[in-house]
Parts: C-alpha cells; sequence; structure tokens
C-alpha cells in the first residue's frame, strides 16, 4: 500500500516536473539562447491552457466553443494560439531592450490574465473551466496517472529533441550571435528583429503546449492557477538554476526547483506542531537562497552551456 | 553533481516518508488542506486553529474508534491549484490520509476533486469553497462543504429586497468567484420575482474612485444600489462615494458589507437606508457553543471561516467514527452523522456522538456553522438574516427565505 503511494506521488511530481520542464525549455529558447527577457510566460501557458480547455471541453451555455475536439488538437491548437498571440506582442515589444521588454511582458501578461478573469463569455470569468478530457482519464486512478505522466515525458523528449535539433542548426548558432553581439551579426546582414522574433514566437508556442498539457491533467483552469509567482519566477528559478542557455540544464532546474518545492513540506512538518504551520513558507525562502547561492557561486547554472567546438577554449562570454 | 543532488534529495524523501509513518495503528490520518501562503494567508491562522481544536476536542473525548486518536496533517494549498493537489498527492499517498478537510478557495477545490481526491475516491469537506461550479461537479458523492454556495445567499437576498417592496435594483460587484456567484444568482431570482435590475457592472478591487462606475450605473433609474464587496476594501469607496455624491438612496449589500469597521468610518447615521444579509450561524445555539469553547482556547470564533472549518474537521471525525474507519463507507457515513433525523449533536460534544454511535443510534450535527443538512450535491442551505445598522453595529430585521 505504502509502496503504491509513493509511486502515486512521484507519478504526480514527475508529470509536474515534466510540464515546468516544457516551460523552462521554452523560456530557454526565447531568454537562454535568444535573450530575450521574457517575464510573461504565465499569460502563454493561460493562453495554451484556456484554448486547449474551449476546444475539448463540452459546451456550456455560460461561454463560447466547447467543441468536443480530441486533446491532439487542443495541443495543437494551444501552441498555434500562443504563437498566434505572441507575434503581435512581439512585434511591439521586441523593440525593446532587456529590461524594458520585461515590464512589457510582465504588462501582457496581466493583460492576458485580466481578461479571462473577466471575459465570462470566453473563459468562464473567475470560475473557470471544468469538465475537460484527459487522456486515458477513464482508467483507475494509479494507472490513469501513469498513462499521463508516460504522455507528458513522451511529450517533453519530443520537444527537447526537437528544440536540440533546431539550436544545433546554423538557426540556433544564428540566435546566439545576435544575442552576443548584436551589431556584428548585423552586420554580417542578419536580421535581427525577424530573427527575435522567431525566437519568441517559437518559445510562445512551447509555453502554450505546456498549458495545454496541465489543463488536460487538471481536467479544468481556473484564473487562479496563472499566478505569477507559480507560473513565471518559478520557471525563471528553474532556468537560471539548471543553466540558460543548456536544454538539458532547464530540464535538470525544472526537477530539482519541483523536488524542493513539494518535498519541503515533509521535513518541515517534522518540526514542533507549534511552529510547523509557520514553517510552510521555509519553502518559498529555500528557493530564494538556492537562487541566491547559484547566482554568487555559480552564475552559469549548474549545467552551464556548451560552447561550440571552434571556441572551446575561450571563456564563456559575458551576459 | 546532478547524482550527488538527486541523490542527497531522495534520501531527504526516504526521511520524511519514514519519520511521518505512523505512530500507533488504530490512528487516523486525516489532511487540513489551508492556504496558508497566498493571497488568502491572513485567514489562514484562524482556519487552521479551528481545525485542529476540533480534532482536539475529538481526542480529549476519547478519540477515535478503540482508543485510536484522530492525527490531522496540516499542508499548505496556496489559493493555488498547483500547490492544491500537489498538497493533496502527498496527504492521500504518501501520508495516506482517507480523509481532506479544505482546500480553501473555490479554484483549488476543482481541481483536487477532479485530478486527486475523486478519482482516488477520498472524501473531500471544503469549508471555504463557496463557487456554485463545485455543485455540479461530476464528484461520486465525495465533494462536500459545510460553506454556503454563494448562489444560496443571492437568492434568499433577492427574495427578501424584493418582498420589501424594492422593484428597481442596480448592481456592482467585485470582480472575482465570490462577487460574481452573488451577483449571477441575485439577478437570476430578482427578475423571476418580477424586478428589474437597470445595470450591471463588475467593479476591480483597490481603486481610488468608482465614481464613474457609480455614475453609470445610476443612469437606469434606480434608487437602490446593490453592492457585492468587502465592506473594508472597495465596498467601503463604493459606498462613500455614492453617498457624498447622492448618486443613490437605498443599499443593499451581502455577508462581506456586515462590517462594523465600515459603519465607524461612515457614521451610523449616513447608513440607516442600508441593509445586509449574513449567515445566521452567528446566532444558533450550535455557533454558542462553539463561541464559549473556542474563545477559551484562546481563538476567534467570528474569524472569516472558522465556524465553517471546525464543521468541516468535526464532521469528518464524526464520519470516520460511524463507517469505522472505513474510507468507502465515508460518504454515507457523513450523510447519516450530518442530516435529520437523529439526537442533536452540538460542537464539542464528541463524547456523547461517540457513545450514541456505538449504541447504534442516529445523530444529526447542528455545527457552529449552521445546521450542516446536505443536499443532494454535498451543499448546504445556509441560514441567512437581513441587518440594517443600528446603533455603531447591525441590528436583526428578519430571518430570510
Amino acid at each position: 500500500m505504502a509502496s503504491i503511494g509513493l509511486i502515486n506521488y512521484a507519478t504526480f511530481m514527475g508529470t509536474m516536473i515534466g510540464i515546468y520542464a516544457i516551460l523552462a525549455l521554452g523560456l530557454n529558447v526565447q531568454w537562454g539562447v535568444t535573450g530575450l527577457f521574457n517575464a510573461g510566460i504565465a499569460g502563454f501557458f493561460a493562453v495554451g491552457a484556456y484554448l486547449s480547455a474551449l476546444l475539448t471541453a463540452p459546451p456550456s451555455p455560460e461561454r463560447i466553443m466547447g467543441w468536443e475536439l480530441p486533446v491532439a488538437v487542443g495541443w495543437l491548437g494551444a501552441m498555434a494560439g500562443a504563437a498566434l498571440i505572441a507575434w503581435p506582442i512581439g512585434r511591439i515589444c521586441l523593440r525593446f531592450r532587456s529590461d524594458y521588454l520585461a515590464i512589457a511582458t510582465i504588462g501582457v501578461a496581466e493583460v492576458i490574465r485580466l481578461v479571462l478573469r473577466t471575459e465570462e463569455m470566453l473563459s468562464g470569468g473567475a470560475r473557470g473551466i471544468t469538465g475537460v478530457p484527459r487522456p486515458f482519464g477513464g482508467l483507475e486512478y494509479s494507472l490513469s496517472q501513469f498513462a499521463y505522466f508516460a504522455l507528458v515525458i513522451a511529450v517533453l523528449l519530443l520537444v527537447y529533441w526537437a528544440l536540440e535539433r533546431q539550436l544545433a542548426a546554423p538557426w540556433g548558432r544564428m540566435m546566439k550571435a545576435i544575442r552576443d553581439n548584436e551589431q556584428a551579426a548585423a552586420a554580417m546582414g542578419k536580421d535581427i528583429a525577424k530573427r527575435r522574433l522567431e525566437a519568441f514566437v517559437l518559445g510562445a508556442a512551447v509555453m502554450g503546449l505546456a498549458g495545454a498539457l496541465y489543463v488536460h491533467f487538471m481536467r479544468a483552469i481556473t484564473p487562479e492557477a496563472i499566478d505569477p509567482m507559480i507560473s513565471t519566477f518559478l520557471v525563471w528559478i528553474m532556468l537560471i538554476l539548471g543553466g540558460s542557455g543548456n536544454n538539458r540544464g532547464a530540464i535538470l532546474g525544472a526537477v530539482i526547483v519541483w523536488l524542493i518545492w513539494s518535498m519541503s513540506e515533509f521535513v518541515t512538518d517534522q518540526l514542533p506542531a507549534d511552529i510547523a504551520t509557520q514553517a510552510k513558507y521555509i519553502r518559498v525562502f529555500l528557493i530564494g537562497l538556492m537562487l541566491q547561492l547559484i547566482l554568487r557561486f555559480r552564475p552559469e547554472g549548474l549545467l552551464p552551456e556548451e560552447s561550440g567546438q571552434r571556441t572551446a577554449s575561450l571563456p564563456p562570454s559575458p551576459r | 553533481m546532478k547524482k550527488k543532488i538527486l541523490a542527497s534529495l531522495s534520501v531527504l524523501a526516504l526521511g520524511g516518508a519514514i519519520a511521518s509513518a505512523p505512530a500507533m495503528a488504530q490512528n487516523v490520518k486525516v489532511a487540513y488542506l489551508v492556504a496558508i501562503t497566498g493571497p488568502i494567508a491572513g485567514m489562514a491562522p484562524t482556519m487552521v486553529q479551528s481545525m485542529k481544536f476540533a480534532a482536539e476536542q475529538v481526542n480529549a473525548q476519547g478519540g477515535i474508534g478503540n482508543g485510536g486518536k484522530l492525527d490531522p496533517q496540516v499542508y499548505d494549498s496556496g489559493c493555488n491549484p498547483q500547490l492544491a493537489t500537489d498538497a493533496a498527492t502527498k496527504a492521500v499517498n504518501v501520508n495516506g490520509v482517507i480523509g481532506i478537510v479544505g482546500p480553501s478557495c473555490s479554484g483549488p477545490v476543482i481541481a483536487v476533486a477532479n485530478s486527486v481526491s475523486v478519482p482516488a475516491g477520498v472524501l473531500l469537506i471544503t469549508s471555504s469553497g463557496t463557487s456554485p461550479k463545485i455543485s455540479t461537479l461530476d464528484d461520486k458523492d465525495l465533494v462536500f462543504r459545510t460553506v454556503p454556495s454563494d448562489d444560496y445567499q443571492g437568492r434568499a437576498l433577492a427574495r427578501t429586497i424584493r418582498a420589501r417592496g424594492i422593484d428597481k435594483v442596480a448592481i456592482t460587484y467585485l470582480n472575482n468567484d465570490y462577487g460574481l456567484g452573488l451577483a449571477e444568482a441575485f439577478t437570476d431570482e430578482f427578475k423571476k420575482q418580477g424586478g428589474t435590475v437597470t445595470a450591471s457592472r463588475a467593479h476591480e478591487d483597490k481603486k481610488a474612485s468608482y465614481r464613474s462606475d457609480l455614475a453609470e450605473l445610476a443612469k437606469g433609474g434606480a434608487d437602490t444600489l446593490v453592492v457585492f464587496a468587502y465592506g473594508n476594501s472597495s465596498g467601503l469607496t463604493i459606498l462613500r462615494q455614492a453617498i457624498e455624491n447622492g448618486f443613490f438612496k437605498n443599499f443593499v449589500g451581502a455577508d462581506g458589507m456586515r462590517d462594523e469597521g465600515m459603519v465607524k468610518t461612515l457614521g451610523p447615521d449616513n447608513l440607516k437606508t442600508l441593509l445586509v444579509s449574513a449567515p445566521a450561524g452567528a446566532t444558533g445555539t450550535g455557533f454558542e457553543k462553539f463561541s464559549k469553547d473556542f474563545k477559551a482556547a484562546g481563538g476567534d470564533p467570528n474569524g472569516t471561516f472558522a465556524a465553517t472549518s471546525y464543521d468541516a474537521a468535526f464532521l469528518m471525525a464524526l464520519a470516520i467514527e460511524k463507517a469505522g474507519g472505513d474510507k468507502a463507507k465515508l460518504p454515507q457515513a457523513l450523510r447519516e452523522v450530518a442530516t435529520a433525523p437523529g439526537e442533536p449533536i452540538l460542537p464539542g460534544e464528541w463524547a456523547k456522538a461517540k457513545k450514541l454511535i456505538a449504541e447504534g443510534k442516529d445523530i444529526d450535527y447542528k455545527g457552529a456553522a449552521g445546521d450542516q443538512e446536505f443536499d443532494a450535491h454535498g451543499d448546504v442551505p445556509g441560514d441567512y438574516v437581513l441587518y440594517k445598522v443600528g446603533g455603531s453595529g447591525f441590528a436583526e430585521i428578519e430571518r430570510m427565505k
């Protein structure tokens, strides 16, 4: 009994880690490779989640759509939708540099969150959307959890493989060139604005996919789920901790941060009952502390970016 | 590096799992999922305290079954579905709880029910999820709540106001599930009773001025404004500006507007035309008993969700006792101990309840927050009273139907 319970818990964590790893991979395309400071991850996550829910959930008189399409259509729709939203945003915001872009994307994410919260016809408003189907959802609890876990990991591997190929291609080297020295890249005839927009849209589509995976796992979406702390900053911490610029680092960061986030509660529960409740805040503190330590002692992250063969002897370029 | 970290983490996890294994076999574990961190963290300490208080009373008066104790495990659900499902998964799978009290906030209740507790067959009683969506979940009779759905209060208020001869109102509501749920139910019922809603607008919290909203609302010609908001926040600003600028003559609010601080700020003389509804729990014998006991234990019985949280935890214990600790029988047992007929049990009367259950007699829990009679959805109807401002506080006018 106890071992089945532990397996169920591990399966749940694995699924959440898989979803967050995909978010971190999306951010890695934008920040790690291209140097775009996107602080509005929650917005693209939300677009993916809501769109996939609307495409696959049963209809409801209080909102639009509810087309009961296959889940795979929902996932593809989520990616396309997030990319479509990202395109005009990128067109407008990518002219800003680093910190200005961060502020603009925070604003965009808040706009998306407030629209989803307010427009009942679109998103069910504050009550959200329920009745979203889950693939293998009809199975018994443990089996259903495990089947979905396997599906999420398969999608994660697929995304990882596709992004690795994309970054190993000339496109990836070009993006790094733009990141490290924009003027030089422009002088070589690269269309900076267009290329940055490509990376922004690609990363957003991956984030939308993560949102879709999330909504089918929970079978429901409410505005609380797109809280910036949980859906934006946690992802940033994962990427920075794991190593930005490295896809394996993004995945490792997601594993470590979620394990600490989830398991630290078992440790704090061993404290005396009087302070155990207050100690729930420790996990927030632990994550912050880890980020500080990493930035102080290993700013390149646990798995730093691999530099190309020809530049292997050179020190990593400063950001 | 990676291996080392993973290894040390798994040691950490194993240590946690072993150390939290039950000390005595017949002890019964329940999870209390409360939003200790997050947006409603301010309410959490009282909720945890009142739940734990219920468990203490149970253990002090004979415990569960034959010498076992109720072993509550407190988890942080953060008013966020990601955190709440994580906490519920840990509670159900690692710590082996047989019932969940909580989680806080409606979104997390829906997520936990959908993806953890219902598939795993675990009983869930929330003390603070008020969204009408919770009623219609496909829950296999495993989701209950001790706090009434926002739907009930909105409808009761609409009928009462209509019966008092008001036929035209404008509505403004705070844009969250609380305000929206009330506004929808009120509008629907008010129209059914033949009333007219001239305008209905959502507003965002914590704005400095609502004058433009009020001007729009007043255009329809209604002289009564219904405010579904909180009297320590946007509700206060709206009332002040509506009175100052003379947009409306009469005001109606729900329990969020029953705020004595608001009366002090605006002055009772200015609020003579304000009517508010609030749960009647605060006047029943169940509440009086709970109030006395909880105060003696250092708690605040009037804290938000204190009484409903206590009821949820106490009912969970009663159901476990009745079902003999059998997880599969819990929902049925919960219905039996909570609903009439049966010998009435007041908050804290665990020894009496335990004796009656042992004798095979039917009991009927009369809780701190109301009678706690569950309907087919696992909802409680709620018992509401209409108040007006009197002295420096609120005076009861009538019981609402």
